[in-house]
């Protein structure tokens, strides 16, 4: 029977899409994925199943009735309960008030007898604790039960997140990215957790997350999303060999596919060996940007450790990874907007290790941060001219205009009012006119058409004839890779892997698996393939594509020592030995 | 009755004895102070609930007390009812004032929410209880005067039996201290608090979050109505002078230095606004060791105040009472010997 059943739905943020014509059936009892790269729509689907905004367009039924006019409050005591992305705990409350809450919350409790502290609600009150101490207890929390939720690590607030949402006696349990932030271990103990929680509460369950770990292991069906449409949807296993979706979360996979985004490619070949020889010369006088044994985070999260990173005058670097990698906090850590907990920043020679944020920007570091960082209000040209103000540069506007013409057009108009691709132009002719030497731009084609977001990479070239060095983080791995000269793969908080870029764009199997992680049985293929002895094991080629990084570390490193012997890639020789064990 | 309950009905029977006595015997002066202290302390109360419990800022609550006291004062002076009559009106009065003051709380937050209280000070100050349009809610220039009054066969008018009038005040204090102790205690309390950690998780976890925000600025309205009610009492008449936009803003200054989330700083801050600039004016001027004049007015009150506010934000986050609250309880671990919880390092 369906439970939820959607039809249709579309909500625009101002000029934004973020979801468009998107239906989705649940099943009872089902437990289904949503997944998709950045800025997809997933989590405002979320809140248009949960009532925390209202969708322009569409139907959403639960168990039959409307939600239209059902506010947040209403729908959660129907059975609807979520838990967020970025934490929302009430860090005040001890965990086990914060399960206590939504008790009783749905049980329409009297003020007036709670203050009186009446026989009624002395009863509620001692069932509320009971049974939240139950649940407590079904998720290996009791002994945290009276502490201050504020004061847990990330990983166990997000269990006292799950927690709490399953205290309300849900029928239907939203869960947005339960899995971010969390190791391995931790992520396949609660992958187990979730089934466990099917069968003790006989809840349905609709899953976002970046680790395809957990969402392939867990999810009985899987819709993708893709800037705000359903890209494709289907069994886990039909999902992950869908080339659609491979596309879209590595970007476009060969130039001839790419259409314009060829063009950029060849652009892009001939700068390169000029380059090169710029390159060369700024080695010689030391990097620009060197970072050594760098680690930093948020409150009880260290998020980054031991990065060490240099970027050479003029060079472009990528950094790529999967979410919650720690590439964003890297750039953070760098541009001074969060202090380094370790480590040193030298910045052209310099030491800017904790310097304020401001000063770095003015020695010629420009951050354009993630969400770009605009004043919604401001017109376009105020926000280019407050940018040369503040830097004492001279006002170049001109200049800025005739690299983004677009911009020339709208200058009167405010900030705020602008499309997602014409705002992140904004931000990055703030960065240019600041006349940086190293422009870091953290996920500059997030939430952006894919025609705007190969002019923007178009962009990074003009930087780099202009000889500024870039530092880039980027979801669409393939569009980064093409326009850098050298990439750094994020995992886990740290640096897994440095190559050329040309390299990796070569091995794909490296990348792959760092974003999609590992289908279950796949780290049995590596193995076999690793140790080169042949069992009579049929491996899908495909599944090779998406080969996790994630494999058991003795298996890494033999395939990469045989590897070494022989010369030649990890990956490439992994996906030689594939073949050997398919042919035998 | 769970113990809980029982401790917290013996901590108020014990502060009532203890604080009933404590203005006994002094000269009428500071027995009003006492008085008055209790009508701040009201006022202080009804911002633990607002702010420090629900998260909701508001610059208006001696606005609800104004109207509380005006309302009383017509009631009892102009229409000639009883005094309880009187209270019964204010406060109700109050309580609508602070559900339409709460309906633009349910769009907005913080400053923006600030300034529409304040603006709402200033016009009351300004246009109604200074105007003439009002005079029938107001009393006109010389504000009602009451003169003899009693509360259940009690006489507790200002003038021979302040100290009657004092004791009710601060047995209702006590009562309506321990309910609210309750109420953070209860689902009700645990739900304004949702509000003021997350309003986004609050509603999606089944809060109504336009009910529990109208009804703490209900409450909270009530509760600085029932403290400002029994002012034309102690005073003796009503001006609107101790109600206007300043008072609004001292009350909160005095919440959050003595710790806005505390019920027991409610009475420390209510005694700190009525006692201290009344000692001051009084014995703020002199000749110090025969030569150096000097003279303190209630002006150096209010900077007195700002010292220490900002003082406490930066030594005592938590107020003053949270403080005091804090360190008892570090103490108490130490005679029960218990370890001290070990520090995560950060």
């Amino acid at each position: 029977m369906t439970m939820l059943r959607i039809r249709n739905l579309g909500v625009r943020f101002g000029g934004v899409v973020a979801l468009q014509d998107v239906s989705l059936d649940l099943n009872r009892g089902e437990i289904l994925g949503l997944i998709g790269p950045n800025g997809a729509g997933k989590t405002t689907l979320f809140n248009c199943i949960s009532g925390v905004i209202a969708p322009n367009e569409g139907t959403i039924h639960f168990e039959g009735r409307s939600l239209r006019f059902a506010p947040p409050h209403e729908r959660a005591r129907r059975g609807i309960a979520r838990t967020f992305q970025n934490l929302q705990l009430w860090g005040s409350m001890t965990v086990l008030e914060n399960l206590e809450l939504p008790i009783d919350a749905i049980a329409r409790r009297n003020t007036l007898s709670d203050a009186l502290g009446l026989p009624f609600s002395q009863y509620a009150e001692r069932a509320a604790s009971e049974r939240a101490r139950g649940i407590l207890h079904a998720l290996d929390l009791g002994r945290h039960a009276h502490r201050l939720a504020a004061d847990l690590p990330a990983g166990i607030q997000r269990r006292v997140e799950l927690g709490r949402a399953l205290a309300m006696r849900p029928k239907l349990l939203l869960l947005d990215e339960p899995a971010a932030g969390l190791d391995a271990s931790e992520t396949e103990h609660l992958a187990k957790l979730l089934h466990r929680v099917r069968e003790r509460f006989r809840v349905s369950m609709l899953l976002v997350d970046h680790d395809m770990s957990l969402v392939m292991r867990v999810c009985d069906y899987i819709y993708v999303l893709d800037f705000g449409r359903v890209l494709s949807r289907g069994e886990p296993s039909a999902v992950r060999n869908d080339q659609k979706v491979i596309a879209a979360y590595l970007g476009e996979a060969t130039p001839e596919t790419a259409g314009e985004g060829a063009e950029a490619v060849v652009v892009t070949a001939e700068p390169r060996v000029q380059r090169a020889d710029a390159v060369e010369v700024a080695r010689s006088t030391g990097p620009l940007l060197e970072v050594k044994g760098m680690a930093a985070g948020y409150g009880h999260l260290e998020v980054i450790r031991d990065i060490n990173l240099t970027v050479q005058a003029g060079e472009v670097v990528a950094c790529i990874g999967a979410n919650g990698a720690g590439k964003t906090t890297t750039l953070r850590a760098i541009s001074g907007v969060i202090r380094p907990r370790a480590g040193r920043v030298t910045f052209g020679g310099a030491d800017i290790t904790g310097s304020r944020p401001e000063h770095i920007s003015r020695m010629g570091l420009a951050h354009v941060p993630e969400g770009r960082g605009l004043f919604p209000r401001l017109s376009v040209e105020d926000t280019l001219r407050l940018a040369t103000d503040s830097a004492g540069t001279p006002d170049r506007l001109a200049a800025a205009f005739e690299v983004f013409p677009r911009l020339k057009q709208r200058r009167r108009q405010a900030v705020g009012t602008l499309s997602g691709g014409e705002q992140q132009m904004v931000a990055m002719a703030r960065a240019l006119l600041t006349q940086p030497r190293l422009l870091m731009i953290d996920e500059m084609s997030q939430g952006l058409a894919p025609t705007i977001v190969r002019q923007l990479f178009q962009m990074i070239d003009v930087f780099r004839e202009q000889g500024t060095a870039v530092l880039l983080v980027e979801q669409f791995v393939e569009s980064a890779l093409a326009v850098a000269d050298r990439a750094y793969i994020f995992e886990h908080g740290s640096i897994a892997h440095e190559a050329p870029a040309e390299e990796l764009r070569r091995d794909r199997g490296l990348i792959s698996g760092s974003y999609l992680g590992s289908a279950p049985d796949s780290t049995e293929a590596i193995e076999v393939a690793a140790n080169g002895n042949g069992h009579h094991r049929v491996v899908d080629p495909q599944l090779m594509e998406i080969l996790s990084m994630r494999v058991p570390a003795e298996v890494k490193r033999a395939l990469e020592e045989r590897a070494e012997r022989e010369g030649r890639s990890a990956g490439a020789l992994a996906l030689e030995l594939l073949e050997e064990v398919n042919h035998n | 009755m769970m113990p809980g309950h029982i401790v917290r009905f013996a901590i108020a029977i014990v502060a009532f004895s203890i604080l009933a006595r404590l203005p006994v015997g002094l000269d009428p002066a500071f027995q009003f102070d006492a008085a008055l202290a209790i009508v701040w302390g009201f006022g202080i109360l009804s911002l633990v609930l607002l702010t420090g419990y629900a998260g909701q800022v508001s610059l208006c609550q001696a606005t609800f007390a104004g109207v509380a006291a005006y309302g009383a004062g017509m009631t009892v002076a102009g229409m000639h009812g009883g005094y309880l009559l009187g209270i019964v009106i204010g406060v109700l009065a109050a309580t609508v004032l602070g559900v339409i003051v709460g309906l633009p709380a349910l769009r907005l937050h913080g400053i923006t929410l600030a300034i529409v209280t304040l603006g709402i000070a200033l016009v009351f100050d300004k246009y109604v209880f200074q105007d003439h349009i009002f005079d029938w809610f107001t009393g006109g220039t010389g504000g009602w005067q009451v003169t003899q009054a009693s509360l259940l066969g009690i006489p507790v008018d200002s003038s021979t039996h302040l100290l009657n009038a004092y004791d009710v005040m601060l047995a209702l204090f006590c009562v309506v201290a321990v309910l609210m102790v309750n109420l953070h205690q209860s689902g009700a309390g645990r739900r304004f608090r949702a509000i003021r950690d997350s309003e986004l998780a609050a509603s999606t976890m089944g809060v109504n979050l336009t009910r529990y925000k109208l009804l703490a600025f209900a409450i909270s309205a009530g509760i600085a109505g029932l403290g400002g009610s029994f002012y034309p009492l102690i005073a003796g008449s009503v001006s609107p002078q101790p109600f206007w936009v300043f008072t609004s803003l001292q009350l909160a200054a005095i919440g959050v230095l003595m710790g806005v989330r505390y019920v027991p700083a409610a009475a420390l801050g209510g005694l700190f606004m009525a006692v201290v600039p009344d000692v001051l004016t009084r014995y703020g001027h002199g000749t110090f060791m025969n030569r150096f004049n000097y003279d303190i007015s209630y002006d150096w009150f209010q900077l007195a105040v700002g010292v220490l506010l900002v003082l406490q934000l930066i030594l005592l986050p938590d107020g003053v009472w949270g403080d005091i609250r804090a360190r008892a309880s570090r103490a108490w671990d130490v005679v029960r010997m218990k370890p001290r919880e070990e520090m995560r390092p950060a």
